[in-house]
């Protein structure tokens, strides 16, 4: 058994079947591509064919799964018999910083833990607040009540087998001057780390000191590369930064940016990290393509230097 | 039919389902580089389909909402000068539709959120200087009986409500000079000629949203439709279709992707099986003057399908 599974954070927008049975009829209506990405059934498979044996899927995305598939429960069994499980899910723990916010984002947290319970999964990468703009900067005591709310979430959600780990965005409201504080105000017993690995280093931090200052903390990553480090406060803290008005894109596949992705390799190794890490490919116009291109990027240049 | 007033929806952009290089659609620059292409391929008016979920998570690329507008250019009234300066003169109209509310059992919640998103999109389609207002009655019924297994025992309940909301809606719509119609989507609660029930409960001001295909795909002929009620419509809708609905797929959670048999239920205009040419040559017979629309909804090559459009529309007699 390796040290490390790999699995995809879910970018797929609306998958609208779970399985085409009149796949060659389908796609003669048009000749285009549309038949390729238009199941889960694919869509798994796919995943599967490339080593991907996981899947972190979204908040967003239940509105139609569920509906699709009947329950979680069903989905989960479908992508099993096609070799991938459901890890867990992402959860953005809205307006956590704010004391009277503080019932509804326990209690949306926790249902959000139950769900994940539903799909089989053990992880929940959460991150600690919205955006920036229109919110900070945070005081000392939000950030205080932000870590309140992670811890007790934490404690929830460790109760029902599923690990809680801190997500930041570049552009969150958590960031540079707080987010190490946010971190050490948690309880480490029940919060743990999800490291975005552009994510990070957009907002400023060097992704190999922050994975040695903090791999007992580490429960999962979200690989992916950035050529965009460090980016100014006039940038991380704008308005909606996430989706550019000219395309340029913040992330891309392992090994078409700039972070020393085989120095975060040597420091997994030193550390022995075990678990899974997700792949993420969001900005990318072809997540098949990505899917492929990061598959080679690890056979080729990192699981040899650590698996 | 002077075909040059008829408008084109922005509908014909796919910004729901995953497809290779989908995600351009949520950025400024494809939308601003489409705007003269719309133009280009004759089209002086668009429809906006007002998408409240761009306002939440800050991709507010996509200028279907007016959080999204003004996020980008402060103002409706600047957006309006933006789509003028790539030669679109006019927003026609503004849809609405609820299902991103349905999500739970809760009948509280679905009708306050869409009440509250609705009356938002109506403010923004009186700022875009819309003609009318365009709003879904209902969720697809396969997602409203999903969330609530006892649908049928519950519907009159919920079309008392949807009728206190749309008589809201109405009573505001009338005051600011836009005209309230409701669309009758073939997977709705108020499919068909169930809609007519509605209507009748509603203000006179309040008019009906005939959409070819769907009426066609419901079981009913849009030329007959149209005759029948002729002073009651508000808007047409030219869309097409080949779908026929062997299997109850309206009742489906996800009505537009047929469970039973893979299928593009809507079809680019003049490529389906309803007849355009004789619905429109009806209309002009009949006088009607009122707003016309094209919409390519789940076209597989949006900028083959403005050109199929205009394609079409030139082999209508102006």
């Amino acid at each position: 058994m390796p040290n490390i599974r790999y699995a995809n954070m879910c970018h797929w927008k609306s998958i609208p079947y779970r399985k085409i049975e009149n796949f060659r009829e389908f796609y003669y209506e048009d000749k285009t591509n549309t038949a390729y990405y238009s199941d889960w059934d694919n869509m798994l498979k796919y995943q599967s064919a490339l080593g991907f044996e996981g899947i972190e899927i979204a908040p967003w995305d239940l509105a139609d799964i569920l509906p699709l598939f009947g329950s979680p429960e069903n989905f989960s069994a479908f992508a099993k018999d096609r070799g991938v499980e459901v890890i867990g899910m992402f959860h953005g723990a809205h307006a956590s910083h704010a004391a009277d916010h503080f019932d509804e984002a326990v209690r949306s947290g926790r249902e959000a833990v139950d769900t994940i319970v539903k799909f089989g999964g053990t992880y929940m990468n959460t991150c600690p607040t919205q955006n920036y703009y229109g919110t900070g900067p945070l005081s000392r005591e939000e950030v205080q009540q932000c870590a309140k709310v992670m811890n007790e979430i934490g404690r929830y959600a460790t109760d029902h087998g599923v690990k809680i780990g801190l997500h930041n965005e570049f552009f969150c409201a958590i960031n540079l001057p707080n987010h190490r504080e946010l971190i050490e105000s948690t309880d480490p017993k029940l919060v743990h780390y999800c490291i975005d690995a552009a994510q990070v280093a957009i907002m400023g931090e060097d992704l190999l000191t922050f994975y040695d200052d903090y791999h007992d903390r580490i429960s999962t990553f979200h690989l992916k590369d950035t050529a965009s480090a460090r980016q100014p406060d006039s940038v991380r803290y704008a308005q909606d930064p996430e989706i550019t008005d000219d395309g340029a894109r913040w992330f891309w596949e392992p090994g078409l940016g700039e972070l020393d992705l085989k120095g975060l390799y040597r420091l997994l190794k030193e550390h022995q990290f075990k678990g899974w890490m997700s792949i993420e490919y969001d900005g990318s116009p072809d997540l098949l393509a990505s899917m492929a291109l990061t598959r080679y990027h690890l056979d080729n240049e990192l699981r040899p230097i650590y698996d | 039919m002077n075909s040059d007033r008829i408008a084109i929806s922005l509908d014909l952009i796919n910004r729901h389902y995953q497809e290779p290089n989908r995600n351009r659609y949520e950025s400024k620059y494809f939308w601003e580089e489409l705007y003269p292409l719309i133009s280009a391929s004759g089209f002086r008016a668009i429809e906006i389909p007002y998408e409240p979920v761009w306002q939440f998570g800050g991709r507010s690329g996509v200028p279907m909402n007016r959080y999204c507008v003004n996020t980008k250019y402060e103002s409706a009234a600047n957006y309006r000068a933006a789509l003028a300066k790539n030669g679109i003169d006019r927003v026609t109209g503004v849809t609405f539709e609820p299902n991103l509310f349905m999500r739970n059992a809760n009948l509280d919640f679905y009708f306050g959120a869409s009440g509250h998103f609705a009356g938002e999109a109506l403010a923004h389609a009186v700022d875009l200087g819309a003609d009318y207002f365009a709003i879904s009655p209902s969720p697809y019924y396969g997602r409203v009986a999903h969330h609530h297994p006892d649908l049928e025992a519950k519907i009159a309940t919920f079309a008392e409500r949807e009728t206190e909301l749309l008589r809201g809606l109405a009573e505001k719509a009338e005051k600011i000079g836009v005209t309230l119609v409701l669309r009758n989507e073939y997977w709705s609660l108020f499919r068909g000629e169930r809609i007519l029930a509605l209507l009748d409960a509603l203000p006179e001001s309040v008019k009906l949203d005939i959409d070819t295909a769907s009426l066609s795909i419901a079981g009913v002929q849009p030329s007959e439709f149209i005759a029948a009620h002729l002073d009651r419509i508000g808007c047409v809708h030219l869309t097409d279709t080949s779908f026929v609905d062997e299997y109850e797929n309206w009742k489906s959670p996800n009505p537009e992707f047929p469970e039973h048999r893979a299928t593009q239920v809507f079809c680019d205009p003049g490529t389906g099986a309803v007849d355009l040419h004789q619905i429109v040559s009806l209309l002009d017979q009949l006088g009607y003057d009122g707003p016309v629309i094209c919409s390519a909804r789940q076209t597989r090559d949006p900028f083959r399908a403005l050109l199929r459009t205009r394609a079409l529309l030139n082999q209508l007699q102006n």
